[in-house]
């Protein structure tokens, strides 16, 4: 089964179906500009089912993150290895409603730390669009540092965001 | 703590073990989507490993957020798996589908995929309780066409198509016999 996670604010659980009408109204809007742009529903109902089968091909993957005071759905965050990305990341797509609240700092913190030490990762990285301001400020937040380039075949140019590592953080 | 989908069905045929996907089948799967073998079903020579990969994710998670889908067709006697099977129900489609795909053209044209579809087809109607399904075949596909005819499907031009390319609608002959 995918693990649930718990922080103050939040529950790190599965996606699931429920979760897609939010991501669908998301990606109808410019705010998705910086991962990947519009898309149609359809093919963000396929994006959704890609990102928890990575669960089951990987034997880890992306968490549906909640907020325990209100229930709403606030976007998905967590490890994230596809073929084609140069090592594993820690990713982060945050819906409008969970904005500006420090939501994605505490769920890339808790997944991290498990990615850390459930998975056993040494290391971790975060693939950022160079003009995504707030998605640097969030890295930066995180202790990560911009350490090299990376041209995704579809995606184009990305920087490369690397954590601080297991043992510095403890 | 692997993550998994739990109690999904194992299905058996004569000759083949249908299965949900696993990461192993990516390496026959690969090099089946990056070929024009591939081309009316969302692969083509032009395609990277990560659209491969994704794709397999797909079918994966559509398994996660349906409670099933398609099955990968593994030959019992030699354990390779050989193609993807049966339910398909992503968004947007009008109805459900039997789909199919072989990924090794070693196995094409000896009947492994209308076994397969046979075995699939009698789960979704028996199991899943449906209570018609389609197979969408995209215009020049002539290979499935000839197989969704064998499989005693017949073309329903009335029926909605998914918002993709050309395609053609065969139902599927229900379990009382009549299509």
């Amino acid at each position: 089964m995918i693990p649930t996670l718990e922080t103050d604010r939040l529950i790190l659980r599965p996606t699931r179906l429920e979760d897609i009408p939010h991501e669908q109204a998301f990606y109808q809007t410019d705010r998705a500009a910086f991962v990947g742009g519009r898309m149609d529903p359809t093919l963000v109902w396929r994006a959704m089912a890609a990102g928890i089968g990575h669960w089951t091909l990987r034997g880890y993957g992306p968490f549906g993150v909640e907020e325990k005071a209100t229930g709403i759905y606030c976007g998905h965050v967590g490890p994230w290895f596809p073929e084609g990305w140069p090592e594993p990341e820690i990713s982060w797509t945050i819906m409008e409603a969970a904005e500006g609240r420090g939501i994605a700092y505490e769920a890339a913190l808790a997944s991290r730390a498990w990615a850390y030490e459930t998975l056993g990762w040494t290391t971790a990285i975060s693939l950022i669009d160079p003009d995504n301001t707030r998605s640097i400020a969030l890295a930066e937040r995180l202790g990560a540092v911009h350490d090299s380039d990376f041209t995704h075949v579809i995606y184009g140019p990305m920087q490369v965001w690397r954590h601080p590592s297991p043992e510095t953080l403890t | 703590m692997t993550p998994h989908l739990t109690d999904t069905p194992v299905l058996e045929t004569e000759r083949l073990m249908l299965r949900i996907p696993r990461a192993e089948d990516f390496d026959r799967f690969r090099p089946f989507v990056m070929s024009d073998r591939a081309r009316y079903v969302g692969g083509g020579a032009d395609k990277s490993e990560g659209h491969a990969w994704r794709m397999l994710a797909i079918i994966t998670g559509h398994w996660h957020l349906r409670g099933f889908g398609t099955f990968v067709a593994v030959d019992k006697a030699t354990d390779q798996p050989i193609g993807s099977i049966g339910p398909w129900y992503p968004a947007g489609w009008p109805e459900h589908e039997l789909g199919w795909t072989i990924w090794d053209p070693a196995y094409e044209g000896r009947g492994y995929a209308a076994e397969a579809v046979v075995r699939t087809r009698d789960y979704a109607f028996h199991d899943l309780g449906w209570e018609t399904a389609v197979s969408y075949i995209a215009h020049g596909n002539d290979r499935s066409v000839a197989l969704a005819e064998r499989l005693g499907a017949l073309r329903d031009d009335s029926a909605a198509t998914p918002d993709a390319d050309p395609t053609y609608v065969y139902r599927h002959p229900q379990p009382g016999g009549a299509a």
